[in-house]
This record gives C-alpha cells, structure tokens and sequence, in this order.
C-alpha cells in the first residue's frame, strides 16, 4: 500500500474541503477500498474518513420514503426494524452482502460509490428507483451507475444518504441473490420490484454494470409470478463471462434468479 | 524391525486409542501460538520478490539502479549475483526409489528431462509468478517500492500451460530437449498379458479425463526469516515447513555449504498437506540474501503471491479402459496417464503413487499403463495430500461406474464381485504392489449400511417430487504410504519425570504432541504433560523425514516404539542394581520395574534418576536415561476404505448440495480417535473441494493465473460441506508393529470419485454419463442440456 | 507520523503510526499481539478476525488511526488470568482445530455470531454466519460443533 495522509473530519462541511482536493479519496467502511490499495492499483495523497460524521449514519423513514445514511453499515440496515417493516427485500439484500464481518464495517455509501459490477446495493438502489443524494445535488438511481467501478460522482462529491420510495408506491419486492462460490459477491443477484407504476428488474453481477431486464418486466408486468417469465430469455451479449460462468450461463441464471426474486417478492420463500 | 516387547503385549491398550483433548490446544485458542510471521529478528531487513509477468520470456537486461537509489533499499539480488556468488539450484529428486514401488524408467534412448530449478530465474521464466530478483528493504513497502522501480527487458515467448496440449508435438519447448516437453515415458505393469485379456473381454469400458489442478492452500501464508552469522559463518533459518532436517539438508546445497554450517528453526505450522513440505526457492533467496547485506532478512508471502509461487497438485490427463467378461469379472486395465509436473521435474510422485494402484482394490488380474510427465509454463506441481491417489482412485471409480451404465451391470454388485476378499490377502497387483490386510468387503458394506443405500430410492422419489435431481454415488479407495524412508528418535527419560523425545517429524496441524504423547504415556506411564517432543531445531534433531506420506505417527511410532525398548532394556539393568536382583526377574509394566518373586518395585523416573546418580554403572547405563533408534523403513502402508455420497442437484441452475457424506476408513489402530477423525473431516473437505470447486486455472493462451485469490480460487466453506458420517474400522496393519495405517490421507483419497459418481448418478434420468472436475453448476447445467438435446437410452437404476 | 490511542483488551495503548497502517499490523507489530493473524489479502479468510467497539470486523481490513478512542479485544483478551472463554473452551473440548491458524478468527467470529445471533445456534446458522472465516484443516465439522457448544456455555458463563 502506497502511504497517505489520513483525515477524519467530524462534519460533512470539513469532509468536502478536504475532497476538494482531487487526490483525496472518501473512505467509508473500506471493504472494497483498502484490500484494493494492498494491490497498490491507486495511489491517494488522502484518505478522507467519513467514519465520523454523524450526520451522514442512520436510517429514518419520511413518508413513503426510506432515508438510509451513507455510512450506515450492512448490518445496521439487515437488523433495523424500519427496513423490515418499510422494504423486506432490502434487509434481506444486506444480510447478505459479503459475511457478517464485513457486514459490520461496509456501508451502503461505500458500496455504490465503489460500483463494484458483482455487489449487491446497486440492484436494490437501481430496481427501487431510489435517489442517491450528494452534499450537492441528488442523482437519480438511472443516471447514478455508468460502468464497471464507474459513477456518475463527480471529484469531491460525497455520498450523504440514499431514499428509497417504500409504502404503497412499492408494493412488493424481492431479492434473489446467486453467489460467485470463491468471492461470494454475486455472480448474480436480480431484484425485483412491483410499483404503481409498474414492474422494476435490476440485475446485477451479470454485466458490465447493474442494468434493467426489461423483457422480464414487459412479462411480469402482465403477470406477477414467476411463471410469467417462462420463456423469457436474456441475451448473452455484452454479459460478463469469467472463469465463474460464462455469458450463456449467466443469462439463463439472471432469468431464474429473477423468478425466484418474483417468489420472494411474493413470500413464497425465495432462494438467497 | 524388534518383535514385540512384553510391556507391549498387552493386547487392551489404555492409553493408546484415547480421544485425549489435544495438549498444543492452550496456547493455540489463546493466541500465543508461534507461526513463521510471529518471528521477528532484532534489526532485520524485509524481502519482496519481484515476480514474472509473463508464462515464457527470455530475461535482457534487468536494471536495479532506480530501485537502489530508493532510500532504504538495501539490495536488488538478480541472476546476475546468484551466478556470481555460486548459489546451486533447488535440489529436487523427481524420483525417489523404492524396492517396493515399480520404477518409473523410460524407454532406452529417451533421455529423462532434469532441469535447474533457481531460486532466481536465470536465463528464461518459465511460469508467471517466477521469481526474477529479490528486492531487500528497511520495510516491507520500501522493498515493494524498490521492486517496482526494477526493469526488466522481457522478450516474451510463445508458452503452453495446459496438459494435453503441452504434450502436442510442436507446442512450445520449455527447456532444450531433444523433441518435446515429456520429461519421463515410463510404462508398468503386463503389455502383453494385457493386450490379450483385452482381446477376450465382453465389454471395455472407456474413460477420459483431465483432473483438475489445485493447490494446498494451508491458511498461514509462508515466511521465513534468516541471518547469517559471520563469526561462526552459519545461516539460520525459521521457516515452517514439513520437517526441519531436510529443509537444513536442502538449503545447504543451495548455498553450496555444508550442512552444518546452516540451522533451521520452525514452530507452530499452520497447515502442510504436502504444498508446503518442502524447500522453496524463496527460502534458499532469503538466507543468501541474509549474508548479503549482514542483517536479518525477513519475507512474509501474501496470498495473492502464494497462489502464483506454492506448490500446486493433481493436474492429471487421463486415457484408461476396464476389461469385463460378461458376468462383469474384471479382465485387466489399461491406459495412460500424463502428469503436468509445471516448469521443472521437481517429484514424480503424483504419478508412480498413482499408476502403481491404478486397479485399486479390485481383483485386475493385469493392467499396463503409459506414464509420462510434461513441463508446461506454470507453477511446479508437487504431491498434495494424498499425492496421486485420489486422482486414480477417481478414474478407476468413474470407470467402474461407466461400465455399470454402459453394459448394464449394478454398480454395487459390479463392486462386491470384484472386490478383493479378506482371504486373497496379501495380494499382489498388477503392478507388484502387495497389500497387506484389511477386511475390504466390511468397510464397503458398512459405508453402504450407515449410507442407508438400500433407502436411497425412497429419498430420490421424495427429492423428485421437489423437483430436485437426488444421486448416490460410492467410492473404494486404497492408499499407499510410502514417504522419505529413514526416521530417528531419541527418547530421554529424566530424573524428576519429564520425557523428551526427539523426532524429525513436525506436526502441521496432526496433534503430534498429544498423539505421540499418548504412545510415552502408554508405555512410560509418564503423564501426557509431561512428555515434550523435540522437533524444530536441526542443531539437536539430526536425522528425519518430516511430515509427508502418511509416515508421522506411522514412522515414528515404530523408532519411539524401538527407542522405548531400549529404555526398558536399560531401565531393567539399572532396576537390577537397585533392586540387588538378576536383570532376568526383572519386568517392566506400566511405568514399574518390578522384582519378580519379590514385593520390590522401582519407578521409571526412580531408575532415571538412579542412571543419574550411581557412579559406577557400566558405561551404556550411565546418565541420562537415553536411547536413540534410527530406521529405514522402505516398506509402505495400505489405508483403505469406502465412502458413500448423497448429493442433490436443482436442475434450473445445476446447482448442488451434498446431503450426506459418509466414511468408513481402515486406520490400522487409531492412537486418538479424536484427532483421527478430525484428519478424516479435513481430508474429505479438500477432496469434495477439488471435485467441485477448486481450480487452478491458467489462462490457455497467454498463461496468465487467473485464480490467484481467495476472490477467485473458490475454497470450501462452512455453508457448502455437511456434518460427515465418519466411523473407522481398525483390522491391524501386518507390516507395522502396532498396527499403525495412516489416517491423514484416507478422507482425500476416494472423495473425487465419490463425488462425480453421485453427481453423475442424480443426472442419470438424463443419460448423463460424466461430468468433469470441478463439477461446477454451469457443468452440470451443461450436461443436462446437452443430454436432453441428444437423447441417449436412460441408464440401467 | 501521527500517533493513534485506542484500549485494546482493556489497556489504553498508543502509537506512532503511518496512515496506511493497518488495525491488524497496529496490533501484531506494534503491540506483539501475534495471536491475529493475516490468511489473506481479499478480506475473505477471517484469520484476522477482532472485536471492534464490541462488534467482529477484519482488522486487515480496518485502519489503525480509524481506530483512534476505539476499544479492542483480541483473541489474547478473551481469556481471563485463570479462566478460558467458554468459546475457547469449546474450541479445544470439540477438537474445532488443527493447526490453529485461522483458529483465533474463528473463536473471535463465533463470539461474535452469539452476540447477533444468540445463544441457540443450530447448524444451518452456524455454518452460514461462518461465511467470512475459512478453516483448511477440519472441514468445518468440529468447528461447527465447537460454536454450538460455545455458544450455549457463553450463556451461564
């Protein structure tokens, strides 16, 4: 690991002087970013720990929205009894990111700001349309994630909180996640949410970036079952394909892991 | 070997066959263990090697200067240095000669490949990963900073890593050989003999196959550290390994010393299985570089470095056929086997203790094999727990079971036929091996009793109507220990209690400190705490093989057994004196000199004291109480057993669980059942591991790793692996004075085969008829569609 | 270089540290606790496994000076002078070890798994809260029982 000064500001304001600097990177729980700094792939001449602002960890529901702070770690919102209550499908999803270990230390900031192509958060954050909001602006989940490691955070942006819509603008949702068996991040993980405004599938692990299966919710939007998606196939161009799965598999796991999100979704005892 | 002592004929064993609770527990679950990174010297220095990028390249010009002009960096060691200063390749013996092994010798003609494993690539790399200089630093990062600003004018060449390939005529050359990249062409067994019972069977089953690579991945990374003293002008080494004295004898021929003038120091290990039992080239890189810049040089290997610089295993392609007559007799059995040995011949042993028991336990009148090894641009392969074994236990299993599809024969009843029987005991293989005892047809039949076999459909109809795929699948196994032959140990009895026992033997995990332990305590009556055993300092232990082959216990029970006779023998002389008898009344039980005809007894500690203390005993009883023996011990040891597997498959994603994993292993005589069974669980975890998840694998056309992490390289875990049904059987080994089978092994040795036949069997509705190592969902998803798309006749229940 | 404070097994310590130093070299080289180990470096193996403000984390995972005012405990901390921890107790009674290297990581992480999980853990629990601890040697078998074992004594202890 390359050294690096280390900050710990007390409030998002002194946070956002010292990221001012385009060489200092925001440190939330450091799941992802310090084993990659071991590899000596980045080099900062800061690590801005958001460790210590309050204001920045939590989760409170306003209305039919869900506000989770940016460095509320995993197992705060897997055991919070207002994600339960509020969306199921989402504590399911944290309880089972990486292990309980790194469930403890890793944050739901940390996570999509990484936009690591395999973690979990992204098909949550994209599959609930949440917003994801920054000391400067709020960024909807659409437009948040380009590519692989890729966000549209600008230098200096700090992730602050994420709203997920909950109450009756989400009716059900589910969570099916297929693990990689080395990494344990997904090879695949579809979430699936029904709205008023329709059917959402986000997939995540299968592809470059999280992404929307949008024959899925063509079908499910005409019937929410799993069985609404026999036949319903996914191309494997453009997915990912490593020594885990190839493209073929992975596109035909995404469809299956996608009903079973559905029967999730529909309490009828999904796969995670 | 000494008969029998009478202290030994008792046939009830107390202390012997205890589940005693482990002594080197304490310091282990309280954090004061000491592994090789717990090490540290005052004022050392810290290495980083700087590691090939490429699978073949021809080395240029390498230039330290920016990395020597890095404050802190204290020397950037090259081939260049290595040459000058005269330091000897890594001293591998690729094949260790056995009078109770067929050799292993190519035709007339055929020149058998020996190649210079460096501790620095010279010349050429020939794997990525190989080390190209050795950075020294005043910190681990300095150094790091220190490698990366070395450059190296690589000219990349064209390069092979896997196995059939590299055996092709024109792939690419590793090394100047005459033609190709086979390093060895042996053949064993009966060509002609077994030509012709092939030309009279009924049916020939066929098999082809690549078992996967895998490596051992003890959870402690390696380290060393080492300084040279330039007073005394010896090195010192700690570095755990598998046993101290050869690592001493290894490393003196890589400094080109004597090997006196090198010390080597180990404690705690945490974890061998055979990757980790032997020198590495960084160990030789480390203590050179000690006496190159006059301090403690210290290297700790990350695991990302480890899965490019350990041993790897296994990596085996295979070509074999089964003769049957019609009523499913076994005629004979042939076929070839290629080892990808990596960039260097460095052991065979893969491959002769594979193809001498190719034809397992079963009654396979002949059988001829082909067996080679190739070099490839990868990573040195080396035995592995269980070397060679689980890779032909699994063909020959696969085989067994291909014939049951093919021809219509029940897999079990194809198994009882041909199964040896108690009474052909001892037998004598296709390949001269003789195997001793055991009660085969038992082992077997209680596998299939505790598996609850005859059950099996009920539970398959029941796993159907949820619409999940159940399979059963078993597996004989046969294991043939052989190892370093010769083992020393030195027993002391002291004069206020305490034995010491010195052994060339370290424990990597084994409990050897309690097992061993338990045989003082048996014979001695001397209490478990109060026996230490002396392994890990090569000033006082001189002689021994280490921790391989299944020859720990199975060894050095047999040279402790004999040291311990002598004590006695001794112990009676001195008891004599004491006891003013003839030393021909007197008898020794349980810690006790006793006068026979007389109410007069005396301690063992009383007469080690006495040895201490008289002034004129003869010479050889003079104190301390001490006997040594030293063994050469050629002849091997045959574990056996069965294993029965209960898996089941979600046919939308190929998917797999492992139901129920049941063991029956022969260990001969179980010192600690306890610690035996926990050898048997870890075993079987590595072997289900190879067979359905771990996989070393190289990118096939640039060579690259792409498995060098735990990110990647996919080990079990809790949430995959059942709790096992393990039991053992212990009918005595006959060629072993207590008894003694090895039963480290066993778990690992039929659990590929197992698997992959429960795998294929719950795909059998399909017609599938194999499916390959790792038997990964995305295969078994494969194999279901590729069977449902050419629909062949359904297999015979 | 700055200096971080913390209490680690119930002592405050400090040191002089880099920014890069992590929690688990803050221990093992500075500190002599060489019962945290290191297996890896993709945070997936456990061996480092220690209780942070009382909560399992990585510590190879974990900055030192993130650790500033933060109370630790070690594998060496569990024990008291004359007492092992019931999970450590379990641990040797159960035979859940064999070399022993991942094995302070897998105590530490069981007492953790009885902290989020509680006292009446059965199997299925254990072996899916053993997903970030990996163990070569036993194949999990005996561990499992150890935790189980463990977990029911922590609750009289």
């Amino acid at each position: 690991m390359f050294d690096f000064t280390y900050h710990r500001p007390a409030t998002l304001a002194n946070a956002s002087t010292q990221l001012a600097n385009a060489e200092h990177k925001p440190l939330a729980g450091g799941m992802s970013l310090i084993p990659s700094l071991k590899f000596r792939l980045n080099r900062h001449a800061a690590l801005v720990d958001l460790g210590a602002i309050a204001e920045l960890r939590g989760i409170r529901r306003e209305g039919d929205t869900l506000v989770v702070g940016a460095t509320t770690p995993h197992a705060e919102v897997a055991g919070s009894t207002l994600v339960r209550q509020a969306l199921p499908a989402l504590s399911v999803l944290a309880e089972g990111i990486g292990d309980p270990l790194v469930r403890n230390r890793g944050t739901i900031g940390g996570s999509i700001a990484h936009a690591d192509p395999a973690a979990d958060y992204p098909s949550a954050v994209l599959g609930l349309n949440a917003t994801v909001v920054t000391q400067q602006r709020s960024i909807a989940a659409e437009d948040f994630f380009k590519g692989v490691f890729e966000t549209a955070l600008q230098p200096g942006e700090i992730i602050t909180a994420v709203r997920f819509p909950c109450g009756p603008l989400t009716q059900r949702a589910g969570y099916a996640k297929y693990r990689q068996p080395a990494s344990r991040f997904a090879l695949v993980g579809v979430f699936v949410v029904q709205t008023a405004a329709g059917v959402r599938v986000a997939v995540t692990g299968a592809a470059p970036s999280v992404f929307r299966f949008t024959a899925a919710e063509a079908a499910l939007n005409k019937r929410f079952d799993p069985s609404a998606l026999e036949g319903v196939t996914l191309d494997a161009n453009g997915l990912n394909s490593d020594i885990h799965a190839s493209a073929v598999y992975r596109a035909h796991a995404v469809v299956e892991m996608a009903k079973r999100a559905v029967a999730a979704a529909l309490g009828q005892g999904g796969s995670n | 070997m000494n008969a029998p002592a009478e202290h030994h004929r008792n046939p009830r064993n107390e202390r012997i066959g205890q589940p005693v609770r482990r002594k080197e527990d304490l310091r282990l679950i309280t954090g004061k263990g000491r592994f090789s990174d717990d090490v540290n010297w005052p004022n050392q220095a810290y290495a980083v090697f700087l590691r090939s990028p490429h699978a073949h390249a021809r080395i240029g010009a390498i230039d330290t200067r920016a990395a020597l002009a890095i404050p802190g960096v204290l020397a950037v060691l090259t081939c260049k240095e290595l040459l000058a200063d005269g330091l000897k390749p890594v001293p591998h013996v690729p094949d260790a000669a056995n009078p109770h092994e067929p050799n292993l010798v190519s035709p007339p003609g055929f020149k058998e490949m020996i190649a210079p494993h460096h501790v620095l690539a010279v010349d050429n790399v020939r794997y990525v990963g190989e080390a190209v200089a050795i950075v020294i630093a005043n910190s681990v990062n300095l150094a790091k900073d220190g490698a990366e600003a070395v450059e190296v004018d690589y000219e990349v060449l064209p390069s092979v890593s896997a196995t059939p390939a590299a055996a092709q005529p024109g792939a690419p050359k590793l090394w100047d050989s005459p033609d190709s990249n086979i390093s060895i062409d042996a053949e064993v067994g009966d060509k002609a003999a077994t030509e012709a019972a092939f030309a009279r069977a009924k049916h020939i089953a066929k098999f082809e196959t690549q078992v996967n690579r895998v490596t051992g991945v003890p959870m402690e990374p390696r380290a060393a550290v080492a300084q040279y003293d330039t007073a005394t002008r010896r090195y010192t080494l700690h570095a755990g390994s598998g046993g101290a004295v050869r690592l001493k004898q290894d490393l003196a021929k890589i400094l080109d010393v004597p090997a006196n003038d090198v010390r080597v120091l180990m404690d705690d290990i945490g974890g061998n299985f055979g990757t980790r039992g032997m020198i590495y080239p960084e160990f030789g890189a480390v203590t050179w570089a000690a006496r190159r810049v006059g301090r403690p040089v210290k290297w700790t290997c990350e695991r990302s470095e480890a899965f490019l610089s350990d041993y790897q295993a296994r990596d085996l392609f295979c070509t074999a056929e089964l003769a049957l007559d019609a009523e499913g007799n076994f005629l004979a059995m042939r076929g070839s086997n290629l080892s990808n040995v990596g960039s260097v011949p460095s052991n065979y042993g893969q491959l002769k203790k594979g193809v001498e028991i190719m034809t397992s336990l079963y009654r396979v009148p002949c059988a001829h094999f082909r067996a080679r090894g190739v070099v490839s641009n990868t990573m040195l392969t080396r035995p592995y727990r269980s070397s060679g074994r689980p890779e032909v236990m699994y063909i020959m299993e696969r085989l067994i079971d291909i014939a049951a599809f093919d021809f219509g024969f029940d897999r079990q009843a194809l198994r009882r036929r041909n199964l040896l029987q108690s009474h052909e005991l001892p037998y004598t293989n296709a390949f001269g091996m003789v195997y001793d005892s055991g009660d085969y047809h038992d082992a077997m039949e209680k596998a299939f009793a505790l598996g609850n076999w005859a059950g099996f459909p009920a539970r398959r109809a029941e796993a159907k109507a949820r619409g999940k795929l159940r399979g059963i699948g078993t597996a004989n196994y046969v294991d043939t220990a052989t190892g370093v032959p010769r083992e020393r140990a030195e027993i002391t009895v002291h004069d206020d209690g305490r034995v010491d026992v010195v052994l060339g033997i370290v424990s990597n995990g084994q409990g050897h400190e309690t097992s061993f332990a338990q045989l003082i305590n048996e014979w001695f009556d001397v209490p478990i705490e109060k026996v230490r055993l002396i392994v890990g300092d090569t000033d006082i232990v001189q002689v021994g093989g280490g921790t391989h082959s299944g020859r720990g216990l199975r060894l050095g029970s047999i040279v402790m057994f004999n040291a311990s006779n002598q004590i006695i023998e001794k112990g009676k002389r001195i008891a004599a004196r004491l006891m003013e008898c003839d030393p021909s009344v007197v008898r020794f039980f349980r810690g006790r000199f006793s006068a026979q005809g007389t109410d007069q007894t005396r301690t063992l500690t009383e007469v080690a004291a006495a040895a201490q203390r008289l002034p004129d005993l003869p010479e050889d009883l003079r104190g301390p109480l001490t006997a040594f023996s030293d063994e050469t011990i050629h002849i091997p040891s045959f574990p056996y057993g069965c294993h029965v597997v209960e898996v089941e498959i979600d046919p939308a994603l190929g998917t797999l669980e492992i139901v129920k994993y049941t063991a029956i292993d022969d260990v001969g005589l179980a010192v600690n059942p306890m610690i035996v069974h926990g050898q048997v669980h870890g075993a079987i975890a590595q072997g289900v591991g190879q067979a359905l998840w771990e996989n070393v694998h190289y990118d096939a056309a640039s060579g690259q790793l792409l498995s060098g992490s735990f990110m990647d390289y996919a080990m079990p875990r809790a949430d995959q692996l059942p709790s096992f049904t393990a039991e053992f059987t212990e009918i005595p080994c006959t060629t072993h004075p207590l008894g003694i089978r090895p039963g480290g092994e066993g778990g690992t040795t039929p659990a590929l085969g197992v698997m992959i036949n429960a795998v294929v069997d719950a795909l059998s509705e399909f017609g599938v008829k194999h499916v390959e190592m790792p038997a990964t969902p995305e295969r078994i998803w494969r194999a279901i569609r590729e069977a449902k798309n050419s629909p062949k006749r359904p297999a015979t229940a | 270089m700055p200096t971080v404070s913390m209490t680690v097994n119930g002592k405050a310590v400090s040191g002089t540290v880099e920014g890069r130093t992590l929690l688990v070299q803050f221990l093992r080289e500075h500190l002599g606790l060489t019962g945290t180990h290191v297996g890896c470096d993709t945070s997936q193996c456990g061996c480092c496994t220690i209780h942070l403000n009382g909560k399992g984390v990585k510590s190879c995972a974990v900055l030192a000076l993130s650790c500033e005012g933060a109370n630790i405990v070690t594998i060496e901390g569990l024990a008291t002078a004359d007492k092992l921890h019931p999970m450590q107790e379990a641990f040797r009674e159960h035979h859940g070890l064999q070399c022993g290297f991942c094995t302070p990581g897998m105590i530490m992480s069981a007492v953790e798994m009885v902290r989020a999980k509680g006292h009446d853990l059965d199997e299925k629990t254990i072996r899916k809260q053993l997903e970030g601890n990996i163990c070569r040697c036993t194949g999990y078998h005996n561990i499992v029982r150890a935790v189980q074992a463990g977990a029911a004594a922590m609750k009289g202890a």
